[in-house]
């Protein structure tokens, strides 16, 4: 005990040093409290109080990332809390893209009805989302296996919350059950990893030079082993082919603005961890001794896997949401595409198409969302002819679908652009047959995913039904929300350096 | 104000006024529609003549003989390590565009003027009718990879409401037909254009570009890029270049269209209504042609000359294909999208002739088709619009009945079939004249081919004729009877200012060629001397 005492005022000194960049996830802590003692104070009534707060606390987050992203030098990496978490101008990036995404998610909550009208009331709802936000903060800075651990936890314990939030709803509590089955089984498996790298190597920070010493010493197959297990557990959070099958039941069944967070923050999240994780492997494969897994071929055959998957299976679907589930897998098949590069570049696309992806995915959900508020469905086929009896939300419904398919002039398209510029310098350096592949089934799913999201106007503009007009118009909210981010997503498309800017 | 700025841009213009105004002022839009493509008929015609000839304004491949260029920075991203983002805003034009841009002109304002057959969902037709009509002068305009790409893909999503919303019994399934053929060509086109702005860097600059110009000169590709002409990189085992062309060529095949990719075509023409069809025939399928001179073999020549005898094979069998189609169909409208694929076949022979005979009469029969199928597809719209059927069959007599409408119909078919005196005439005599050259001065096409190619022709009269004598000669005899006598009237005036331009113009480049061919002929010997160069 003695022996350990001199080492108290540097690991303090180092957690105080620490705070001064751990600032926006310090706004979180508190932001979390605040709505949740909101919440406490005022009961059945806080649920618009909640809101108030938590929107203008992410608002003072995104300024807080916002002067992070200033203040810190371009190639500097902070690390923090004695190695557990870095701060670098990619993680501040994914930060900021979490951050907006979430403040639009925040405004959306409200506006499902049958999120509305459940009886506990929102308020419980924004104090989760809080929580799970500083979870998906850490996710994106972690470099420890410890915090990784950490991060999934938290964001996942949240997010079972979340989709089993309508627990009157016999679907969404078998959504609930069923994230809750899978996602304790995926980090069981993570769990196993780690616990396998560590004793290996003997040491959580993925960093270290012990890590590397470890994992090349040891027998390729046993760290591939150890490796591939972290990665299921993050591919879980990816919804990436082999762990996906919750997501088409888990997004079906919960209510529509949490399948919106579901499908975008998350994932997000889990792209920045993967990043960071596979980091240090990439330094340690170019080791010539390196027996281990060969990071880029894992990669891009999940991808590769996960594209087909995802867009064919959606092809099949009838329901709105899971539609949007399956192509949200293909998107994560595509993303994965970028994440092959290893390069600044391809980092900068990922987080560019993970943005516009997820603006793009929100709208989408917000739209079905609307139709299920005014009409009260959510299969494609019923959207039969409705195009005429509301034009606004039905174009811009249109132009979310075109962003996702990646046809000009949108920001899908820009996306995916980058992306494929990005993986085509790195294939002209090395050659490497897997990243060709990875950009003609990225090619061919695009058509594919034409298939099913032409469904959606084809089933509003094209079949010609009689349509009984209702005065009511409930939810011009969503219709003004949607129809903005539609517009944003083409001035992204014609425009795209004012987003890159500031990522 | 750049002109040619001007000339993309004023439909666009006039489709936020179209979306502004109140649906209570839709009898306007047809006007408005009418408005602006009439500015840009006046626009495309200043330009015409404004247009200067000469060596000095050969264009192709040099970006300083281009006229009305107009270069704006548009998007300029910091890649990183991938340096620059360079995407201009690069419009100009030269011979091979200048005519096709006339044409393209007064085909869209034929198209307009046959609109007023529409009647549902105005403000959604003319909108989107004005959306198109942008796209596709950009697309003759763009001399920037990325803005041609922009603008190609922003034709499909109009194309498919226009034909999906307003067509026939079978709209659905043409307009989704129609959408993934192009799409599947156009995102492996995408992957090409990634992977020659990966190649080529402009040497002023230094940035990689997507400059088309800048693409076509092999100093500027990076010494070890994918596409270098002096690299020899493969894909998958095969030559990176001719890999890149055929992925090129493809993509534009598909629009020509080239027989075997041609089965969007009989269900996109046929389903869509009379302006949608006309646009279809006249203009679009003219960028197919337009895209494998400026883009395929402009930035391929190498792999352009070593394949030129499979593309006028393949040009061959299209003439002959659709040709013994056409022979087959009951259906009016049908016919002439099978005779739109046999008449563009003698595009694609003229181009890979690689003659400046071949390449001009490509280049005129680009024109005289633009003008010809327009006529054709509205003719039948006038039969359609009075009496809902076009089954050949169905209708015996009709000189006695509609006079007129008969005068119109022949001019049609004998120009088509190219009688002479008539455009398509010029144009095919000069694709066979290049595809006979062709073995004796550069040995690129067999003699056979341009044999071939007159069977073509031969077989263009059979249909043709054999259709005005079903249809149109004998007694009157309808199936119908009385109902369809009294709805079968004669063409009104707004149909005759429709067709007497189009009559006109056929007429008129038969008997003067030169029309075309003085502003064309610098660009095709500056690009058949290119082509020879490799």
């Amino acid at each position: 005990m003695k022996d350990l005492l001199p080492n108290i005022t540097p690991q303090l000194n180092d957690v105080l040093q620490s705070l001064h960049f751990f600032v926006p996830e310090l706004y979180l802590t508190v932001l979390f409290i605040v709505v949740l003692v909101t919440d406490l104070l005022f009961g059945k009534r806080s649920a618009k109080m909640c809101r108030v707060v938590a929107t203008g606390g992410v608002f003072l987050v995104i300024l807080q990332v916002l002067s992070q992203q200033v203040a810190l030098p371009k190639e500097a990496a902070q690390r923090i809390f004695n190695g557990m978490l870095i701060l670098h101008h990619p993680a501040i990036s994914f930060k900021l893209v979490i951050d907006v995404l979430a403040l639009i998610l925040l405004m959306y909550f409200a506006w499902d009805n049958k999120l509305k009208q459940h009886t506990k009331g929102l308020s419980d709802l924004y104090s989760i989302v809080m929580g799970s936000l500083l979870g998906l903060h850490v996710m994106a800075m972690a470099v420890n296996l410890l915090s990784i651990y950490l991060g999934i936890e938290f964001v996942s314990i949240a997010s079972y919350l979340l989709a089993a939030y309508r627990t009157g709803n016999a679907k969404s509590t078998e959504a609930g059950l069923k994230y809750v089955l899978f996602g304790a089984a995926a980090s069981a498996v993570m769990l196993y990893g780690i616990s396998l790298i560590y004793s290996f190597t003997g040491t959580l920070d993925i960093f270290a030079p012990q890590m590397q010493e470890g994992l090349t010493h040891i027998n390729g197959v046993s760290s591939t082993f150890a490796v591939g297990l972290v990665l299921l557990g993050i591919g879980f959070k990816l919804s990436s082919v082999p762990v996906h099958f919750y997501v088409p039941d888990v997004y079906e069944g919960a209510a529509t603005p949490v399948t919106a967070y579901l499908s975008t923050l998350p994932k997000i999240a889990g792209f920045a961890l993967l990043v960071n994780f596979i980091t240090p492997l990439i330094i340690f494969s170019t080791d010539a001794k390196w027996a281990g897994i060969n990071i880029r071929l894992v990669l891009s055959a999940a991808g590769i896997i996960t594209m087909i998957a995802g867009n064919f299976a959606a092809l099949w679907q009838n329901s709105v949401k899971r539609m949007l589930a399956y192509s949200g897998i293909g998107h994560t098949g595509f993303a994965l595409m970028a994440v092959t590069t290893f390069s600044a570049a391809g980092l900068s696309s990922l987080a560019y198409y993970l943005f516009v992806y997820g603006l793009a995915n929100i709208a989408a959900f917000m739209m079905a969302n609307f139709f299920e508020n005014n009409e009260d469905i959510t299969n494609i086929g019923d959207y039969k002819g409705l195009g005429f009896k509301y034009p606004v939300i039905s174009v811009a419904f249109v132009v979310v679908m075109i962003s996702l398919t990646g046809i000009p002039i949108s920001a899908g398209f820009t996306g995916k652009l980058l992306v494929f510029s990005a993986v085509y310098d790195i294939y002209q350096q090395t050659h490497d047959v897997w990243l060709l592949a990875l950009m003609i089934t990225g090619a061919i799913t695009t058509v594919v995913g034409l298939f099913y999201y032409i469904k959606i106007p084809l089933n509003l503009f094209l079949k010609r039904v009689e349509i009984a007009q209702n005065d009511i118009l409930k939810s011009t909210n969503l219709v003004v929300f949607s129809s903005a981010i539609a517009l944003l997503l083409i001035i992204f498309g014609i425009l795209p350096h004012l987003l890159t800017k500031v990522l | 104000m750049n002109l040619l700025s001007l000339l993309i841009f004023t439909p666009m213009l006039f489709g936020i006024i179209i979306l502004i105004l109140p649906s209570s002022m839709r009898a306007s839009f047809r006007y408005l529609t009418l408005a602006a493509t009439l500015v840009q008929l006046v626009i495309s015609v200043i330009i015409y003549f404004n247009f200067k000839t000469g060596t000095t304004f050969a264009g192709i491949n040099h970006e300083d003989q281009f006229q009305f260029i107009q270069k704006l920075p548009w998007i300029d991203l910091n890649l990183g390590s991938l340096g620059k983002l360079q995407i201009e805003y690069f419009v100009g034009i030269d011979g091979i565009s200048v005519t096709i841009l006339v044409m393209s002109a007064l085909v869209m304002v034929v198209a307009a003027i046959s609109s007023w057959e529409i009647t549902s969902n105005l403000k959604g037709f003319f909108a989107l009718f004005l959306l198109l009509d942008m796209a596709v002068m950009g697309v003759f305009c763009a001399l920037d990879f990325f803005l041609f790409y922009t603008f190609y893909e922003l034709m499909l999503l109009p194309l498919y409401f226009l034909i999906g919303m307003w067509g026939g019994v079978r709209r659905e399934y043409a307009a989704i037909k129609f959408f993934l053929y192009t799409l599947f060509g156009s995102v492996f086109m995408l992957l090409v254009m990634v992977g020659l702005y990966m190649s080529v860097t402009d040497p002023a600059t230094g940035n990689h570009t997507f400059n088309i110009i800048q693409m076509m000169n092999p100093n500027n590709y990076v010494q070890g890029s994918v596409f270098s002409t002096l690299n020899n990189a493969t894909i998958l085992g095969l030559p990176a270049r001719m890999v890149g062309f055929v992925v090129l060529f493809i993509a534009f095949a598909i629009k020509v269209p080239v027989v075997p990719l041609h089965t969007w075509l009989p269900d996109a023409h046929v389903e869509p209504p009379t302006p949608v069809s006309i646009i279809l025939a006249g203009v679009l399928l003219k960028i197919g042609g337009y895209g494998i001179i400026r883009i395929c073999m402009g930035i391929f020549p190498d792999a352009a000359v070593s394949s030129a005898f499979w593309l006028g094979l393949l040009g061959v069998i299209s003439i002959l294909y659709g040709a013994f189609n056409a022979l087959a169909q009951r259906d009016l409208k049908r016919l002439i999208a099978y005779s739109s694929v046999s008449h563009m076949g003698f595009v694609l022979l003229g181009i890979a002739s690689g003659t400046a005979e071949g390449v001009s009469g490509a280049m005129m029969q680009m024109i005289s088709h633009g003008f010809l199928s327009s006529m054709l597809f509205f003719l039948v719209g006038v039969v359609y619009g009075r009496v809902h059927d076009r089954d050949i069959y169905n209708f015996r007599g009709l000189a006695s009945l509609m006079p007129r409408y008969t005068v119109y119909v022949m001019v049609a078919f004998f120009a088509s079939l190219g009688l002479p005196g008539f455009s398509a005439f010029v144009a095919e005599a000069f694709s066979l004249a290049g595809a006979f050259k062709s073995s004796s001065v550069n040995g690129l096409l067999p003699q056979w081919m341009a044999v071939c190619g007159a069977v073509g022709i031969l077989l263009g009269a059979a249909y043709l004729l054999w259709t005005l004598q079903r249809m149109f000669f004998g007694t009157l005899s309808l199936k119908g009877g009385e109902i369809w006598k009294t709805a079968l009237t004669d063409i009104n005036f707004r149909e005759t200012a429709a067709l007497l331009p189009l009559a006109l113009l056929a007429l008129a480049l038969g008997i003067m060629p030169s029309l075309v061919f003085g502003k064309i002929n610098d660009a095709v010997l500056a690009f058949v001397s290119f082509l020879q160069l490799k």
